[in-house]
């Protein structure tokens, strides 16, 4: 090689390093100036369903108090956090007698296992929407639950809002959720549906 | 003996619906009062999912029953009757067929009231008949359990006017709805 080939080639490789330098920088720089928001759950506004095959047929029930702690944008959905906490006590399937059987020990176990928990720190923009990758611990069974979702943003009387919607579908047994006679699944379904339609609101971080 | 009934005696589709639908009763008490004595449980959902499948398999049977029997002649009862007893017999008859579908209907409505779908033997889920109601569903629990010692009165009656004309008036009666030849004597008519 001569001289100047290998000057030449010193600037080139300089130039490139600078470039990609710059790139990184730029990226890290958009990374960090996308807003990411901080959201939190407007209770009145918000579902959070359940869908089961009881003998059959089609049931379905609804948490009525639960938490959402969530921190995202759309543009940059890797910087995604989404915190859920649900009262497992506030099930509600619209009959007494099978919410007091739900809330027993051979199911939700509510005694032991007030609280189940979602935490999803990793996020991915997909064909539809955005898919959440977390962790649910359900009856003190921790699990890998992907959750796919919508989200859209707004701004309604000068706050910012958020909606998201999705669904998935557990399997029970997978939890524990079901001890004794209700391992058997002939009357109470392995696959639950979970769904859910929240209303966010941008809150301080 | 024909598939069809003729004036004379039950032909072999109206014996047999006569019959399942015997079985399938008992099948119901027994699974009613099974259910009864157990709490809560997945013991307790299966012999109703199944009490609810038989009553829903009896409600078709007895639609199927009443459609044979419309477009069939009714074998006639013996002309030794008297007119109470012919009115009796007319009036248990009908009362077996109003409760044959007011059994089931009420189970159903009950279940639709309680906000428990249907499902026949797992295969398809019935569509809800009334909205959940909950004092709907108790009044209906009530109707059910009631309409049940209705039909216990009634199916009693109905034995005991069958063997009546079987052991007293030795007639074809209770022949006539069994696979067996008619009775050489006894039948006047």
């Amino acid at each position: 090689m001569t001289r100047r080939a290998s000057r030449t080639a010193g600037w080139g490789l300089a130039a490139a390093a600078a470039g990609i330098a710059a790139w990184a920088w730029l990226g890290a720089s958009a990374a960090g100036t996308a807003p990411v928001a901080h959201y939190v759950l407007d209770p009145a506004k918000s579902s959070l369903e359940f869908a089961f095959d009881q003998a059959g047929a089609q049931n379905k029930g609804k948490f009525t108090r639960f938490a959402v702690s969530f921190d995202f944008s759309p543009e940059n959905p890797a910087a995604g956090r989404l915190e859920v906490t649900v009262e497992m006590s506030s099930a509600d399937t619209g009959d007494q007698e099978r919410d007091d059987t739900l809330r027993g020990a051979d199911l939700f176990a509510v005694a032991k296992f007030p609280q189940s928990h979602y935490t999803a720190t990793q996020f991915a923009k997909t064909a539809t929407g955005y898919e959440a990758v977390g962790k649910l611990t359900l009856r003190g069974v921790t699990r890998d639950v992907r959750v796919p979702f919508t989200f859209r943003n707004a701004t309604e009387n000068g706050v910012a809002v958020g909606y998201m919607s999705g669904k998935t579908t557990l399997r029970r047994l997978d939890f524990g959720v079901g001890q004794g006679d209700w391992k058997a699944t002939d009357q109470l379904g392995n696959d639950v549906g979970v769904s859910f339609a929240l209303r966010l609101a941008a809150a301080a971080h | 003996m024909g598939l069809r009934n003729t004036t004379e005696r039950w032909g072999a589709v109206s014996q047999l619906l006569h019959w399942l639908i015997v079985g399938l009763l008992i099948v119901q008490v027994t699974l009613a009062e099974m259910a009864d004595e157990l709490p809560v449980g997945v013991k307790k959902l299966t012999i109703l999912a199944r009490h609810k499948s038989f009553g829903i398999t009896i409600l078709a049977l007895a639609l199927l029953r009443l459609a044979w029997r419309l477009r069939n002649p009714t074998p006639l009862l013996p002309g030794t009757l008297k007119p109470y007893e012919r009115a009796l017999a007319r009036i248990t008859h009908v009362m077996l067929y109003v409760l044959l579908f007011a059994m089931p209907l009420s189970g159903w409505t009950m279940s639709s009231a309680r906000g428990f779908p249907v499902s026949w033997f797992h295969l398809f889920q019935l569509p809800d008949l009334v909205p959940k109601n909950k004092a709907l569903y108790e009044a209906l629990l009530t109707t059910h359990g009631t309409l049940a010692a209705v039909l216990a009165v009634v199916v009693a009656l109905h034995v005991a006017g069958a063997l009546k004309h079987h052991f007293i008036h030795k007639d074809d009666v209770l022949r006539r709805m069994l696979p067996l030849p008619p009775a050489t004597s006894g039948t006047r008519r």
